[in-house]
């Protein structure tokens, strides 16, 4: 088998040579960069899609967060109008109920006594008149006749009233 | 993403088999070629490739050599794997060889972009091409075959395409700013501008090729004298012993690990920014921005 020298110049070898270079470099071109450069190109676009969808839920989530916060200080407010309002309506009730009972008491207190006072009076003519007719028929029995009650009434009055002044 | 990764089809993984293989497969086919081919032993011989058939062509005849040959294995085994690294490739499930090719890309990128700019951005295939040729053409003598970058004209050849697009792009402000440049700081020294043009793709074939045949030739020294050395030193002991060349373990490993690995790459990686150097040092930037300029406000 023929070898070739160490050092020997063939134009149509370095021609393959070349050949052969720029053949690899296409090659690499088509079947390793191209796939890999556009692969990384996807990527970047997800990433960025993602970092997108990130943000946009930061920013959501924010504007909610101060919404609710608003909302909760706008609820603690009228919560406290509510309970102020309440507490309002509860004593001026609480007054108008006391007041009415006092007034009510004061009817009851006042006809009580109205009626204690007639019912005293009453009990006052009644015992008079009582006693106006036992000492008539006590005089009719000591007297041994009839007294006329109607007659003597003045008369019978005057000693009540004397019985009266000295039981005092 | 591992349920993902668990769940790929028989076929996806058939087909991932198939790219491995086809990957594998050439440098089978060299083995084979380089045993069928190997001539029978003869002592130290540090020749060139060895020539399989020649095709008549005018000017000079082709010799297809194993430099060929090899290449070609090369280029379709990096072919094969790029199909496999981007075999799957998705944007929201990386696998792991997935990651390695995005991983080259940028890196190559990045190496271009730092050491070119902007403008020579769609540089990273064609330096990332010269990489991958010339270290894989290299480290071809791991599994015994011929370097094809131990041979001038393989080199001599990618020299040749650096030096074309030099001069491309040292053309882009038209032929007359191109030939003025020879002239640069003074006239008189317009015969070495010429010289050093020329040398710049002589130096880079010879550079990359002499580092590569050097490796391999002071390998072969080294293991032929250490075969030497031994027969010296146990030559005299009986049997067995006598012919085994003991001290051929250890040293020629450790120089094959420099010689075909480290300077492998090495000179790949040399060769790759001597070419980005070459290429963007040469470019007339300011020019052909200035040129631009001009037409746009024309």
């Amino acid at each position: 088998m023929q070898s070739t020298e160490v050092i020997s110049v063939n134009l149509w070898q370095m021609l393959i040579s070349l050949l052969n270079l720029l053949i690899l470099f296409l090659i690499l071109k088509k079947f390793m960069y191209k796939p890999v450069k556009k692969t990384l190109a996807e990527r970047q676009k997800l990433i960025d899609e993602r970092f997108e969808n990130a943000q946009k839920a930061q920013s959501d989530a924010d504007s909610a967060k101060s919404e609710y916060e608003s909302k909760l200080a706008n609820a603690d407010s009228e919560a406290a109008d509510i309970i102020k309002a309440a507490r309002a309506k509860a004593e001026r009730k609480s007054e108008k109920i006391v007041s009415s009972a006092k007034s009510k008491a004061d009817d009851i207190l006042r006809q009580a006594q109205t009626d204690a006072e007639l019912e005293k009076k009453k009990a006052e003519a009644d015992i008079k008149n009582e006693i106006t007719e036992v000492s008539s028929l006590l005089t009719e029995k000591l007297l041994g006749r009839e007294i006329n009650a109607a007659d003597h009434r003045d008369f019978i009055n005057s000693f009540i009233e004397k019985i009266g002044e000295e039981n005092d | 993403m591992k349920s993902e990764t668990k769940s790929r089809s028989k076929a996806f993984k058939a087909v991932d088999f198939l790219l491995l293989a086809c990957a594998v497969i050439p440098y089978i086919f060299g083995i084979a070629l380089y045993v069928l081919i190997k001539p029978p032993s003869s002592g130290i011989e540090i020749t060139g490739a060895k020539i399989l058939f020649t095709i008549d062509m005018p000017l000079q005849s082709l010799p297809i050599t194993e430099s060929q040959v090899n290449s070609w294995i090369v280029i379709v085994t990096i072919f094969f794997l790029c199909l496999y690294l981007t075999h799957g490739i998705s944007a929201a499930q990386p696998t792991a060889r997935q990651h390695l090719a995005e991983w080259i890309v940028e890196k190559t990128e990045n190496l271009v972009k730092n050491n070119m700019g902007e403008f020579f951005d769609g540089f990273a295939p064609f330096v990332a091409a010269i990489m991958g040729l010339s270290a894989f053409s290299s480290l071809l003598t791991l599994v015994g075959l011929f370097p094809p970058t131990s041979d001038l004209n393989v080199v001599g050849g990618w020299a040749v395409l650096v030096f074309i697009l030099i001069t491309h792009y040292k053309m882009k402000c038209g032929l007359l700013h191109y030939i003025k440049s020879f002239g640069d700081p003074v006239p008189l020294l317009a015969p070495l501008n010429v010289i050093s043009e020329i040398a710049t793709p002589v130096s880079m074939a010879f550079r990359h090729y002499g580092n590569v045949l050097s490796g391999s030739v002071i390998s072969v020294l080294v293991a032929v004298g250490l075969q030497g050395l031994s027969k010296i030193v146990l030559g005299k002991l009986p049997g067995f012993i006598g012919e085994f060349p003991l001290l051929q373990i250890g040293l020629p490993a450790v120089l094959s690990v420099y010689f075909d690995i480290f300077s492998g790459c090495l000179q790949a990686f040399i060769f790759a920014m001597l070419t980005m150097l070459y290429i963007s040092t040469g470019f007339p930037s300011e020019d052909y921005r200035a040129k631009l300029m001009k037409k746009e406000k024309n």
